[in-house]
């Protein structure tokens, strides 16, 4: 913090002066600054900005399917139609929704409930806290087959224990049944990025004022209480950070759902990305597929918006 | 970051403190949560086929076997050969992706930190908001792009690809590293006759030495893990990495689950014993940016 001051005081604002004449020289005055950035900005316009615009162009045609790009057909806002009137959107979003806030909803919860109990200093905790961060470090693949293996309808374990434990008189197919396979996927996302939260939310922990709980306490509040008024307000920048990090990451999830079921059983576990993936790639339908996937980035630009807001206030704050 | 001073709170006097157990409690659950789907792969992946697939199972292995990993890692078998080609595929495309991306985020986050040039504000918004994308965004244009290039069923659609999209992050780690390192370090350089390239190189790469190690094992990892673009710019089975690989075992040997798990296994070492070795580093990477910033 004392740092930042200081090195405000030493480079000080350029004069505000945001267009015109004066931000030419600006950056006339900057050009070797550019220098340090070009590389950076080079990859970035060929691989993230050309893309963007040119989902953006091909959401407006009808493409041939053999990717001969120069036949394509200019449509308008048919394909935008198409897909928002088309009843597999709907369930597919519906799906979306469903696998996003419950993923994220329990991958918080449970997060949170580690880092309280992992706030303590005690012998082991560091190893606690990398043993239960290994699944959000393997990869998406390898959990997906693991889990695939332990959901096996004949000799997967979890049903095998099922038995054993007497819940079920006989293996349940979890991965086979409409109704079971997206809370069971849900179950493989939430053991995937459950740790992610509470790394966060331990780094959260850390910036809570010791005296002030001290202070709670001696005036009598429980640990409840101390909880409730004095950590989690603390706490609501990194939740929010954390929560909307969540989401994107499962809004764009594909990994899962597609390695362990691909969207089936009926498209019971087809969310936007394994669809958008199958209107592309199976079904060769590029047009349509750049319209959906416009669709999907306004939705992210709207999360993307609260993203920056939650982590710019604290610049701000110091700033002002 | 002060790690030392954790909570010291006078213990209460009361004679339990029940939120301690149901603290321990959560931590049991959510460790049995975590470690025994792993236990079970690295039980299968000591199974022979025929123990695997038995009803009720095999709790422990009655003949443990390591010929699932021997054939694994045995070049003079086709499928080890395999094996290993993807092995070293993945690890081949994960180390040049991890030094490219040091060598062009470095610069970006140093003038992020230290310049003010115009636009500096819009660009590192542009930065920050490309996590934000859905993958398949990029997915159908790069497709077309990389064949334009002729760059399909190559190794360089890869790097560029996961280079580029690590930079974000990596430029926005880095850049709160080198926000944290005084520039009168760099000024007093400066005086003694040192170019700014000489202060930077001199002065403030071996004191973001920590930043550059969190940076690197970000992009291996995720280069390492990555699967999407992988599967779809990759068809010619000599240049398939792991992720995409590994699904050819599971086709060709439809019901080899133990050779599956073994393959899991081997192919979660790297990032494992990386990620335990460098902990500290990848913690910090983690919540860099979400916390301080």
């Amino acid at each position: 913090m004392t740092i930042a001051t200081e090195r405000a005081a030493i480079a000080p604002k350029a004069a505000e002066q945001p267009w015109g004449i004066g931000l030419l020289r600006r950056i006339i005055d900057h050009r070797s600054d550019y220098l340090y950035i070009l590389p950076a900005l080079l990859v970035m316009l060929v691989v993230i900005a050309y893309p963007v615009y040119y989902t953006i162009e091909l959401s407006f045609f009808k493409t041939p399917p053999n990717l001969q790009m120069k036949d394509k057909i200019f449509v308008g806002f048919d394909n935008y139609a198409a897909i928002l009137s088309s009843s597999s959107f709907h369930r597919v979003t519906i799906n979306t929704l469903i696998w996003t806030v419950f993923s994220t909803g329990f991958a918080f919860l449970l997060g949170l409930a580690a880092a309280l109990a992992l706030h303590r200093e005690f012998a082991g905790r560091g190893v606690l806290r990398a043993v239960l961060l290994i699944p959000y470090v393997v990869s998406a693949v390898a959990a997906s087959y693991v889990w695939k293996w332990l959901y096996h309808s004949d000799f997967g374990v979890i049903g095998a224990l099922a038995v054993q434990f007497g819940l079920t008189d006989r293996p349940i197919n979890f991965l086979d049944n409409t109704t079971t396979v997206l809370p069971s996927l849900i179950v493989v996302n939430v053991w995937k990025e459950f740790s992610f939260a509470m790394v966060m939310l331990m780094a959260g922990l850390q910036t809570v004022p010791e005296q002030l709980l001290r202070a709670a306490q001696v005036d009598g509040a429980s640990a409840w209480q101390r909880f409730w008024h004095v950590t989690f307000p603390h706490l609501r920048g990194v939740s929010m950070v954390t929560v909307l990090l969540l989401m994107v990451a499962n809004f764009n999830s594909f990994i899962i759902p597609w390695i362990m079921t691909s969207g089936g059983p009926a498209g019971a576990s087809d969310i936007w990305i394994t669809d958008i993936y199958n209107i592309a790639f199976g079904r060769q339908r590029y047009g349509v597929a750049s319209a959906y996937a416009v669709i999907l980035f306004i939705v992210m630009m709207v999360l993307g918006y609260f993203y920056v807001k939650a982590l710019t206030r604290g610049d701000e704050a110091r700033a002002g | 970051m002060s790690t030392a001073t954790q909570s010291s709170l006078p213990t209460t006097r009361k004679p339990i403190d029940w939120w301690r157990w149901a603290g321990r409690f959560t931590i049991l659950l959510l460790l049995i949560f975590t470690v025994l789907p792993m236990l079970w792969m690295v039980l299968t992946s000591i199974k022979s086929q025929f123990a695997a697939l038995q009803y009720p199972p095999q709790w422990w292995p009655a003949e443990p076997t390591l010929n699932n990993y021997w054939r694994l890692i045995n070049p003079a078998d086709s499928i080890g050969r395999e094996f290993l080609r993807y092995f070293w595929n993945s690890f081949y495309v994960s180390l040049i992706t991890t030094i490219l991306g040091v060598v062009v985020a470095v610069p970006a986050a140093y003038a992020f930190s230290r310049f003010r040039f115009p636009g500096r504000t819009f660009l590192f918004f542009t930065v920050l908001v490309r996590n934000m994308f859905p993958a398949v965004v990029f997915l159908m244009p790069l497709f077309l792009l990389m064949r334009w290039m002729g760059l399909v069923n190559t190794h360089g659609s890869l790097i560029l690809t996961y280079l580029t999209f690590g930079l974000p992050l990596s430029i926005w780690l880095l850049k709160g590293f080198f926000d944290n390192i005084p520039i009168q370090l760099e000024q007093a350089a400066r005086i003694d006759g040192a170019t700014r390239f000489q202060a930077f190189l001199l002065i403030v790469m071996p004191l973001s030495t920590p930043g550059i190690i969190a940076t690197s094992i970000f992009s291996f990892i995720g280069a390492w893990n990555e699967y999407v673009y992988a599967y779809t710019f990759l068809s010619k089975q000599e240049s398939m990495t792991l992720p995409v690989g590994i699904q050819r075992f599971f086709t060709e040997f439809a019901t080899d689950w133990p050779g599956l798990m073994a393959a899991t296994f081997l192919m979660s070492v790297p990032v494992v014993v990386l990620f335990l070795v460098l902990q500290k580093y990848f913690v910090r990477a983690l919540t860099e940016g979400a916390v301080k910033h």
